[in-house]
């Protein structure tokens, strides 16, 4: 009998994935990145199927979505590693000569000085193996702005202190010798050392242990007051998005269904949603899987 | 009677569609593979065109040699004098029936200058290092350290794998002179022990082709080896997919289609240094 009260028998499937359309931004705000109708396909497999998201200058953004719902495919979208088939992504102000950046448009030269303002924290750190974590936190450095030894070794000094690590002792390691939660802030501050303005994070805390996450999502919300960056952040960890997001979007099914601040995702009864904050088995997510 | 003909239409239907799938298959591995070909073609030119920023990768480069060519010293040397010793045997036997065992040196000399020492340097290059390098990029595919190196607008063909290719081009020179010469030693060694040719008899008469330009041609061709090997292996690294299943896939047909197009080269080398290179310098 209760069954037939759960979300999933009042909601159709066509209202589930309904996408939820960017509202205007709020007072004393402005869109930083656009994405309109954003699609793409692996093959047959059709993956984004029309995402429209609106990010505000200097909020940090959570995308919350189940494993393989796409979020780094969108990610990487927004790291112009894949460009948009079909829809727009336009970033204000990062296109040339001060302009809108069109995404799909943009030349080479474009897309590599707007990734100046890029820092990109990877799920797995990806962090290189056969360099010292002074190499690695100072790769950009070394190899992008050809900063002389000492001064890639303060500032790498400094991006470490940052992410809370001590500088002196990792620095001559490799990655290797580290711990997951070393590892990940060695990626943070490989992010933050050229100081962008975006910060994209691919599920910051997955694989981590709760002290360790509870520390990195501190170091987000840190980074995000201390340097004012806008941070978009995917995860699936639903905790981890109340505990860092001003706002909160839900990808289902290619589309964001749900966006807004934590209390409106708190109130919202999209049933996706609230399996996640439930961590319920039953509901739209666990469709079809064996009781 | 009818039950028989019913069963054997139904194995000929078997055989005509199996027959179809394997035709087709065949087909798209070609398609893939000249795809592929292609896209290795590109990324050689690519890295030819980052020849200009050597300067900036000398680090990699050091140890990328350091790896390719310093470990590969020892593996390659017993090879070759292995290979010297048989064949100064198998060989010796056959001319020492005829009282030509004087040959010896010549008839090794041609074999190893030429082909031996070029073709097993390129086996064991591109067993040892073309494979670890298609491994290793495409580990660090899977981890997402290229896309690092994109996002932060470092050129992975310029940073990881001009490097790479480099160092072969300039370690498997070197290591074909050391397996031409270890294969000599090695035959000459077994030319006395067994066959009464001193090693000064061994040299008089592989003399003529050391001094020729055998030695150059097959110096020249272990220098398009080296391309060609790391090259197809770093193409196949960087273009892992499917995590560690996907590495080990890249290793496996990096050493396959390294093998094939180092042999097919070889051929065309050949063709092209008898034709075009012997009339100029003999
Ligand atoms: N380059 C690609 N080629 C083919 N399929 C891909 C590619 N990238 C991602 N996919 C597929 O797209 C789906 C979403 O992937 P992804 O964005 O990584 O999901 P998430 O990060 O949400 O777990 C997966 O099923 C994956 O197999
Ligand atoms: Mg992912």
């Amino acid at each position: 009998m209760a069954d037939a009260l759960t979300p999933r028998h009042r909601w159709g499937s066509t209202e589930l994935e309904l996408a939820a359309m960017p509202a205007s931004p709020p007072e004393g705000r402005e869109t930083l990145i656009r994405i309109r109708d954003l699609h793409r396909r692996f093959g047959p497999r059709h993956i984004l199927r029309g995402v429209s998201l609106d990010v505000y200058k200097g909020e940090t953004l959570v995308i919350l979505g189940g494993s393989g719902s796409g979020k780094t495919t969108l990610l990487r979208h927004l790291m112009a590693m894949l460009r948009p088939e079909e829809g727009r992504i336009t970033v204000r102000g990062l296109g040339a000569g001060g302009g809108d950046l069109d995404m799909a448009q943009a030349s080479e030269q474009q897309i590599e000085s707007y990734r100046r303002n890029l820092g990109v924290v990877f799920q797995g750190a990806a962090l290189l193996n056969s360099l010292t974590v002074l190499e690695n936190v100072g790769l950009p450095l070394i190899e992008v702005d050809r900063l002389p030894v000492d001064q890639v070794r303060s500032r790498v000094v400094e991006a470490l202190r940052r992410v809370y690590l001590p500088a002196e002792e990792i620095l001559n390691l490799k990655p290797a010798a580290l711990s997951g939660g070393m590892r990940k802030r060695v990626g943070i501050a490989r992010a933050i050392i050229q100081k962008p303005r975006i910060i994209l994070y691919d599920e910051p805390t997955t694989g981590l242990d709760p002290v360790t996450v509870n520390g990195v999502n501190e170091l987000t919300l840190d980074l995000q007051q201390k340097i004012g960056v806008t941070s978009i952040v995917i995860t699936h960890d639903i905790g981890a998005a109340f505990m860092i997001a001003d706002r909160i979007a839900l990808l289902y099914k290619g589309r964001i269904v749900a966006c807004g601040s934590k209390d409106e995702t708190r109130a919202n009864e999209h049933p996706v949603l609230q399996q996640m904050l439930t961590g319920s088995t039953t509901g739209p997510l666990t469709e079809g899987y064996a009781k | 009677m009818e039950r028989t003909r019913t069963k054997d239409t139904a194995a000929e239907v078997i055989t005509r569609s199996q027959a179809a799938k394997a035709a087709e298959r065949t087909g798209g591995v070609l398609v893939k593979q000249a795809r592929h070909a292609g896209r290795a073609v590109l990324l050689f030119l690519d890295t030819c065109a980052q020849l200009r920023n050597t300067g900036r990768v000398m680090p990699q480069l050091v140890r990328q040699i350091e790896m390719a060519g310093f470990g590969s010293i020892v593996v390659l040397a017993l090879i070759a004098g292995l290979t010297g010793m048989i064949m100064a045997m198998q060989t010796g036997f056959e001319l020492s029936k005829m009282g030509l065992q004087g040959n010896l040196g010549a008839i090794i000399g041609a074999t190893f200058l030429r082909e031996m020492g070029p073709i097993w340097c390129a086996i064991i290059i591109l067993a040892r290092v073309g494979a670890a390098i298609a491994a290793e990029l495409g580990t660090m595919v899977v981890n997402e350290e290229v896309d690092a190196l994109r996002v932060m607008s470092i050129n992975p063909v310029r940073y990881l794998v001009l490097p790479r290719i480099l160092a072969l081009v300039i370690s498997m020179p070197l290591l074909t002179a050391i397996a031409d010469f270890v294969g000599l030693a090695g035959g000459a060694i077994v030319s006395q022990a067994m066959f009464d040719v001193t090693i000064a008899k061994f040299k008089e008469s592989a003399v003529l082709l050391l001094n020729g330009p055998d030695f150059w041609y097959g110096v020249f061709k272990s220098g398009v080896f080296a391309c060609i090997i790391g090259t197809i292996a770093c193409d196949r690294g960087l273009n892992t997919s499917d995590g560690a299943e996907g590495v080990g896939r890249a290793t496996t047909s990096t050493v396959v289609m390294a093998v094939v197009f180092v042999l097919v080269s070889d051929f065309v080398l050949n063709a092209f240094i008898q034709a075009v290179l012997r009339p100029i310098f003999g």
